[in-house]
């Protein structure tokens, strides 16, 4: 596995705002990395260093030796910005062959890679469309593919399904993963848990400017989160809920209106809790036992909730 | 490689301002309608043609005289300027109907011929009643004008005539034969004097006036022509602005630059393709706005491929558009949007154009704003183009003009680049 990209001790301030504090990470070929973080966190800020958008007031970034800034740096990685970036009076075609030739790529090829990728994305028979006419989905997935169109080494992509609906979400995993298999290094920043769960063989999660955490998500909920997590939601919550949960010796984190509890063995823990609930005249919506996520890893480590 | 980079710009700025609506208004069919309103509303087709009065005519003359009403009618109704008929000649039996339809607008002048005008006319002095109708200002200073150069020229004609004929009947026996001896007659016979001597008492200065205006704005093709070159220049002003300013606020909005940043194009690549587009764009409303000008609104402007005069044209036209697409660069700097940029680039696009003498002519403004004219370097350029192609200037003056706009441009779109760059990083860094 090759190292495609390195960010090595970045800092980057906004006026007196550090937004960015000694953050490093690395990108493998053939892996999806995931940075995940809470809105404001840092991420996109990040993804713009990294394509040589914006420079790091400290620290480097390399792309296989490369200075972002250079431009066969650019020519190695493909950036999607949350917002993709598609001029809407001109179709999914014409965007695509726009840039194609920012790429500097023109001719018969070209054509032929588009109009496979349009296909791959199912926007064959949109092509032709002005973009001012697709859906927020289509428009997503267009973006997705005007990021391809070079076939860059590198893919980095900020909320690459933020406001899709799950069908078309699980289409764009599907391209993504398909990619991971053609050897790409791909990068995605996105604050939802599940998405970093689901793509990811690596996570970075960040908080405030800072690495926090990173590992696979396996590794990281093992060394972060309890086997197990009880989730209680509330009719009525009793009257003390800090003192009832401190009564039950367990790691716990109310978030709004349910409470999580870890839990390495809920058989034995689950009936003291409901008793103690009772006691204090609770009364009980729901309760279920479940596999911890990487939200219970970033409230573990933040004692935040993700979004 | 990098040809296609620019080429993506090219391409992309030209399609989408011809699929925006607002777009083709201001850069194609305003200027057309200009110039369209010149041709047959500012200026219609019938300024500067002779005029046709409708006149009515009462006849109440029944002297015997050989010159009586009737035959001063067949004047008035055969009477030409420059080859058409001074007169549409009405008759009527009274005088209460001719004033009628005076006041109702329906004549523009009126002659009431007295009785006895026939002999009066022939032995001592005629009188006639002139009415002119006053339907609007201009209408009763041209209706004066006519009228009152017509009777002095018809009467100047009379006396005339009357001294012709009195001349047949003069000859030496009427004359004191002492008299012919000396005198202020030099070597002319007394009666040559005596003719010259009554010529003096009708017409004592026979003055003649011409009109010396240049020829280019003397006729009406002329002065269209002018007016198109006017309306280009004012499309050049505030669509150049206009591409200028939102240039990067565009891409901005679309959240394409930091797309178009991550790419190997780089600024300048997008700086040359949206320069190009522009030009591009405008050299094609130039295009529709000349034609539309010469071939419909009848404008004298001649382009003659093998003058190289007249290739400073072309050359002096895409310096007005590199010199407005800068400004529009620097004007991008006062604003955060694109509908802002653009109602920037418009207000003050046609703001100058209405008092740099680009649509009005420069004379028309008061002192000082005729200052703005004259430091306007697009006035200057476009100047030049009126200079070659209107007033048909030569080669060493229209080359003068040219090279100090080249080099006002260059400044102008130097100037440009350095608020273009600094847009960008004001973009990225927030
Ligand atoms: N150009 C900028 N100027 C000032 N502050 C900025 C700028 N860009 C981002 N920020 C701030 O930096 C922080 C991180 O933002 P961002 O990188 O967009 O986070 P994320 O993508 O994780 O939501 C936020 O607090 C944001 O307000
Ligand atoms: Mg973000």
């Amino acid at each position: 596995m090759e190292e495609l990209l390195i960010v090595d001790g970045v800092w980057k301030k906004f006026g007196d705002k550090v937004v960015l504090k000694n953050v490093s990470l690395v990108v493998h070929s053939g892996e999806v990395v995931g940075l995940l973080g809470p809105n404001g966190a840092g991420k996109t800020t990040l993804l713009r260093i990294i394509s040589g958008v914006l420079k790091p007031d400290q620290g480097r970034v390399s792309i296989k030796g490369f200075n972002p800034v250079d431009s066969k740096a650019r020519a190695l990685i493909g950036f999607c910005p949350q917002e993709p970036g598609l001029i809407a009076d001109l179709t999914g075609f014409e965007n695509m062959l726009f840039y194609a030739r920012l790429q500097g790529l023109d001719g018969k090829s070209v054509i032929k890679r588009i109009k496979e990728l349009l296909e791959v994305m199912g926007l064959t028979k949109d092509a032709d469309r002005l973009v001012r006419k697709y859906s927020g989905g289509m428009k997503k997935k267009l973006g997705l593919a005007t990021t391809l169109i070079h076939d860059p080494e590198i893919l980095i992509l900020d909320e690459p399904t933020t406001g899709m609906d799950p069908g078309v979400r699980r289409e764009v995993w599907r391209i993504i993963e398909e990619e991971r298999e053609r050897g790409k290094g791909i990068l995605i920043a996105t604050h939802y848990m599940e998405e970093a769960d689901a793509l990811s063989d690596r996570v970075y999660i960040i908080d405030q400017g800072r690495i926090i955490a990173s590992g696979s998500p396996e590794e990281l909920k093992s060394k972060y989160a309890p086997s197990s997590v009880i989730i209680v939601e509330f009719y009525k919550q009793p009257r003390d809920l800090e003192g009832v949960l401190q009564k039950t010796g367990l790691k716990y984190i109310v978030d709004g209106d349910k409470v999580r509890i870890h839990s390495s063995d809920p058989d034995r823990d689950v009936p003291g809790i409901v008793a103690l609930i009772h006691e204090e005249g609770g009364t009980i919506k729901t309760l279920h036992v479940a596999k911890p996520t990487l939200e219970d890893v970033f409230l573990k480590l933040t004692g935040r909730r993700i979004e | 490689m990098k040809w296609y980079r620019i080429k993506a710009f090219i391409v992309s700025g030209v399609k989408t301002t011809f699929r925006e609506k607002s777009a083709i208004f201001w850069i194609f069919i305003w200027p057309i309608i200009l110039v369209l309103m010149t041709a047959y509303v500012f200026i219609p087709p019938s300024a500067g043609q002779p005029v046709t009065l409708d006149l009515g005519v009462v006849n109440n003359d029944h002297s015997k005289a050989p010159f009586n009403g009737t035959a001063f009618i067949d004047v008035l109704e055969k009477i030409e300027y420059n080859g058409t008929k001074l007169f549409n000649v009405k008759i009527y039996d009274n005088e209460t109907k001719l004033v009628d339809d005076l006041r109702k607008g329906r004549l523009d002048a009126g002659i009431v011929i007295p009785d006895g005008f026939g002999e009066n006319i022939t032995y001592t002095q005629a009188r006639l009643t002139i009415y002119v109708s006053g339907g609007s200002i201009y209408s009763i200073q041209v209706n004066r004008a006519v009228m009152s150069e017509f009777l002095h020229f018809f009467s100047i004609n009379v006396g005339l005539k009357k001294i012709e004929m009195t001349m047949k009947y003069m000859n030496m026996s009427y004359v004191p034969a002492n008299m012919t001896t000396q005198g202020p007659w030099g070597n002319k016979s007394f009666i040559e004097f005596l003719e010259e001597y009554f010529k003096g008492l009708v017409l004592p200065v026979n003055a003649t006036i011409i009109e010396e205006t240049p020829e280019a704005l003397s006729y009406r093709p002329a002065i269209v022509g002018w007016y198109v070159l006017g309306a280009l220049g004012m499309m050049m002003l505030y669509s150049g602005f206009l591409v200028g300013a939102v240039a990067v606020v565009e891409e901005k909005e679309r959240g394409s630059l930091e797309r178009i940043l991550s790419t190997p194009a780089s600024e300048t690549d997008m700086l040359i393709g949206k320069t190009v587009a522009g030009l591009v764009v405008l050299t094609l409303s130039s295009i529709a706005i000349i034609v539309t000008g010469v071939f419909v609104a009848g404008a004298k402007i001649t382009w003659n491929p093998f003058e190289i005069t007249d290739w400073l044209v072309p050359l002096n036209l895409i310096l007005i558009g590199l010199m407005t697409i800068g400004i529009g660069f620097i004007l991008s700097l006062l604003s955060k949007t694109s509908r802002g940029a653009s109602s920037i680039a418009t207000t003050i696009g046609l703001l100058l154009a209405f008092t740099a003498g680009i649509w009005f002519p420069k004379e028309w403004m008061p002192g000082p704003m005729r200052f703005l004219a004259d430091i306007f370097p697009v006035t200057w350029a476009l100047d030049t183009i009126r200079d070659i192609i209107v007033y048909n200037i030569g080669f060493n003056e229209a080359i003068v003009g040219t090279i100090r706009n080249i080099v006002v441009t260059t400044l102008i779109f130097m100037a440009g680049i350095m608020a273009y760059k600094k847009v960008i990083r004001k973009y990225v860094e927030q």
